[in-house]
């Protein structure tokens, strides 16, 4: 539907035919341009939004480039990308877990798929927020108590009921600002966590478990209201607005690591990195489509550049010592070792839960 | 290689001159909009220069958009849509699988803006004032505020989405039951209300000539509307006093400005929008929109010079949630209206089934599709409605109040008065309106307390009795609670547009063209006036 300038239309007749012949020529050059190592091929790709930034890197883009490939990417949700999203405008699917890859690849199967880099769900607040939880209990250190932090939604707790709280004293629940977990992967691993703690510590693997622990978990994602449809529009929201409009969110640790690694780190001053305990891995996995996305996969996993930059974007890559080298040279203090890591439920436990939440099929 | 270079730069040549390729400095982008967006213009204008993607806005109101894009009308006619918010288009079923990639450009927080010596006197600059003061203050009289009708506009929406959620004080988003409360502190709110509009322009324009006096009518002391409207207005220099921003501590809903592809959208399409969003996105163009105007920027790392955000309330998430709340706004917490109706049913009338199109016109307001935004512009319960068909001379009104639990016997009394309207004889406007003035009069003396608002539908030139001058003449002399009662004419066939816009502006009303529009949506687009 874009409406195009037309150029004067008394020459079209003449344009069409010279087109017609001159479009056979060029079948037979692009033929022998693409063998070549010359030719720039565009491949296209519908991603986690969280991973747009380390897509639209100038250096990222030029590795791609001295590869022969430009790249267009589109962000949506995960589990969007696993059930909506027209795929055959696409080479290749990132999702931003291996539940949603799971899902993709029954409808896509693919020879291989690739998991070139993870990162654990984090919470990013601001000082005065911290302070508050950790005068509350729920948190300690740089840790995130999932369990006394149920504790407190379970009670329906408001930010100003917390006792003296002068600091951020909002007629609004204290509740983690989350995206919608019916389309976006960072809350559905969040979703795993929380789920977890609720049902005595263990991954919830049947139903009847699932509705169990609903009553505990529906309300940290239905008392929100309105949700941002990404992770990457919430982390923005952190960003840009701030403590009023997102006083804690749920967030992938590669996007705020991300942040503090740029050049100019936008993060306001007073922002705070904590853990949740437990806490779940997001496992980024590549899905090709075409031979052109696979080589998209391979290049992520295997090119020495590509996995330097995307542990610059703060993605805990197979070597780990790549991020917490990089980390160091920053001069910031070195990532906490995780012990209470645990794992999402498998997609269809996690299909079961979202749909006790009221996610459409 | 350099012969093959030379074949591919021919053949786009010959593929551009064909008019079947995308150059990149061609594409216009087809886009719904809503109207506030018109200030975006110079900045999109400097965008297409820099891109080659040019945008065309088409204005619409949130919840007529929504629903143009989930019945798929949208994706007919345009490429992409740019809402203040996409919260309430989310929430229709189906809605997910319309729309693309969506991309957030700016934001700007809906707000109260109120003469700043009303403010001082109620004590409110420079401290944080929360909901329950504000309704307080309304429900007192000790202020008044104008607001656009939440059903066609989203600044009115948000208004009562903030304000209900405020006052349910439970912290979290608004449940059915909480939606359809009827509390004390939600009636005195919009009890304060006098000035309601569609749009959200020209509910600016008519605050300006209330507060100037150019406008007769009540004094009016604040507008809900986007704090980027705001902070323009009191730059404008149009105001004799400018506006103080109040942001109630409790909270605020935000607009923010998705860019949003529609699904479907061809490779093309989707690249236009990729390069503009990029583009609007670039730092110095977020500082510019930011200058120029007045929203929040949505990239981290460039200034908010309007300070730091205020809190967010939270958005219901549920359709069902949202269609109680306005249901119960409409039928029983807003301030109601009063209107009388002045149609003409002289004997031009007859032809070109004119009169069909005004029964079907009216009667459409009885009903309303349940499953369309037409369903809050039907005649709500507690409205006074009075038909006033006139000829040669005024015929006789009637008048039904809309019960506000069970409907339907008020609207099927109007209905069937639509029904029995005739055509015949000639056109006395302006006798009419006198009599509409009387009626008025007598319904304002029994009940002060509502919106009281005359539209005139006619299909040509005043023929007998009275004349324009006659009444000009008999306006200054009316009382003021009259004066205040603003004319809405409706333009239709061969309506006396010259004569029709001057009583527009004598009375402080609007018109509403019928002859560009049909008329059963003209009559539907008033409904947000009254």
């Amino acid at each position: 539907m874009v409406v195009r300038e037309r150029r004067r239309s008394g020459r079209r007749v003449l344009g069409i035919l010279l087109a017609l012949v001159l479009a056979g020529l060029l079948a037979v050059v692009l033929t022998r341009e693409i063998g070549g190592r010359s030719a720039t091929v565009t491949v296209s790709g519908v991603v986690g939004s969280e991973k747009l930034p380390f897509f639209a890197d100038p250096d990222v883009k030029k590795v791609f480039a001295d590869n022969g490939i430009e790249l267009k990417i589109d962000p949506a949700g995960s589990r969007r990308i696993a059930t909506t999203v027209d795929l055959a405008a696409y080479d290749f699917a990132f999702p931003s877990s291996a539940p949603a890859a799971d899902k993709l690849l029954a409808a896509h199967p693919a020879v291989r798929t690739y998991a070139p880099f993870s990162s654990p769900m984090a919470v990013a607040t601001f000082r005065p927020i911290a302070d508050l939880l950790t005068a509350a209990g729920v948190v300690r250190g740089n840790t995130f108590d999932v369990r006394r932090y149920l504790e407190l939604t379970r009670a329906g707790t408001r930010w100003d009921q917390l006792p003296g709280n002068t600091a951020f004293p909002a007629r609004r629940n204290v509740l983690l600002s989350t995206t919608e977990p019916c389309q976006s992967n960072s809350a559905a691993m969040y979703l795993g966590i929380a789920s977890y703690a609720a049902n005595g510590d263990a991954v919830v693997a049947d139903p009847a478990a699932g509705a169990a622990v609903l009553p505990t978990v529906g309300g940290l994602f239905r008392d929100q209201g309105y949700l941002p449809s990404s992770s990457e529009v919430l982390f923005e929201d952190y960003l840009a607005a701030g403590m009023g409009r997102v006083p804690m969110a749920m967030v992938y640790e590669a996007q705020y690591l991300a942040e503090e690694l740029a050049p100019r780190p936008a993060l306001q001053p007073g922002t705070v990195l904590l853990y949740p305990s437990p806490t779940v891995f997001s496992r980024h996995t590549l899905v090709p489509l075409t031979p052109r996305g696979d080589r998209i996969g391979e290049l992520l996993t295997t090119n020495p550049e590509l996995v330097r930059l995307a542990a610059a974007h703060g993605f805990r890559t197979q070597d780990p010592r790549q991020l917490a080298d990089i980390v160091a040279a920053r001069g910031l203090p070195p990532l906490p070792q995780l012990v209470d890591v645990v794992e999402p439920p498998t997609y269809d436990t996690l299909e079961g839960l979202l749909r006790g939440l009221g996610c459409p099929a | 290689m350099s012969g093959v270079r030379r074949i591919v730069l021919l053949l786009a040549l010959a593929l551009l001159a064909a008019g079947c390729t995308s150059a990149p400095e061609g594409t216009t982008l087809r886009v719904l909009a809503g109207s506030e967006l018109a200030d975006m213009v110079p900045i999109l204008e400097e965008a297409a220069r820099a891109t080659g993607v040019r945008v065309q806005l088409d204005q619409v109101g949130t919840l007529d958009g929504a629903e143009q894009v989930t019945s798929g009308a949208a994706a007919a006619t345009h490429d992409a849509v740019w809402f203040s918010s996409n919260r309430y288009l989310a929430l229709q079923p189906g809605a997910q699988a319309r729309i693309g990639t969506a991309t957030e450009i700016m934001s700007s927080p809906v707000v109260l803006g109120l003469r700043r010596s009303v403010a001082q006197r109620l004590g409110w600059v420079g401290r944080p004032v929360t909901w329950a003061e504000i309704a307080a203050a309304a429900g007192r009289t000790e202020f008044t505020y104008g607001m656009t009708d939440p059903s066609a506009s989203n600044s009115g929406f948000s208004t009562v989405v903030a304000v209900s959620t405020a006052l349910a004080g439970t912290g979290a988003a608004l449940t059915t039951a909480q939606a359809a409360s009827t509390a004390p502190a939600l009636r005195d709110y919009f009890s304060a209300q006098v000035l309601s509009a569609g749009s959200s322009g020209w509910l600016q324009d008519a605050f300006v000539r209330r507060t100037t006096g150019a406008d007769p009518g009540p004094h009016v002391d604040g507008l809900m509307n986007y704090e980027s409207v705001l902070v323009a207005l009191n730059a404008s220099g149009r105001l004799p006093e400018p506006l103080e921003i109040i942001s109630p501590a409790d909270g605020v809903v935000t607009a923010e400005y998705p860019f949003t592809v529609l699904a479907g959208a061809s490779e093309q399409v989707r690249d236009a929008v990729r390069r503009l969003t990029d583009h609007l996105r670039t730092p110095d163009v977020q500082r510019a929109i930011a200058e120029r105007t007045s929203r929040r920027p949505a990239v981290p790392g460039v200034p908010q010079t309007l300070g730091p955000a205020p809190v967010e309330l939270p958005f219901p998430a549920r359709a069902e949630v949202v269609d109680t709340l306005l249901t119960s706004w409409f039928d029983k917490v807003r301030r109601p209206s009063r209107t009388i109706y002045v149609l003409d049913v002289s004997g031009s009338m007859g032809e070109q089934d004119r009169i069909g199109r005004l029964r079907a016109s009216l009667t459409g307001l009885t009903g309303g599709d349940p499953g369309s935004a037409s369903r809050y512009r039907r005649f709500r319960g507690r409205e006074e409605v009075t038909l006033l068909p006139f000829s040669d001379r005024p015929g006789t009104p009637d008048t039904v109040t809309v019960p506000q639990d069970d409907p339907s016997p008020g609207l099927t009394r109007i209905a069937a008065d639509a029904a029995g309207l005739r055509p015949g004889g000639q056109t006395a406007i302006y006798d009419a309106l006198d009599s509409a003035y009387a009626v008025a009069a007598r319904q304002i003396t029994a009940d002060p307390d509502r919106f009281t608002s005359i539209v005139l539908m006619t299909d040509g030139a005043n023929n007998t009795g009275r004349d324009l001058a006659d009444f000009t003449a008999g306006q200054g002399a009316r009382a003021p609670a009259l004066k205040a009662v603003p004319i809405f004419p409706i333009l239709f066939a061969d309506s006396d547009t010259g004569e029709m816009e001057q009583l527009a502006t004598l009375t402080g009303g609007r018109t509403f063209d019928a002859r560009r529009l049909p008329l059963d949506q003209v009559f539907q687009e008033i409904r947000g006036y009254v």
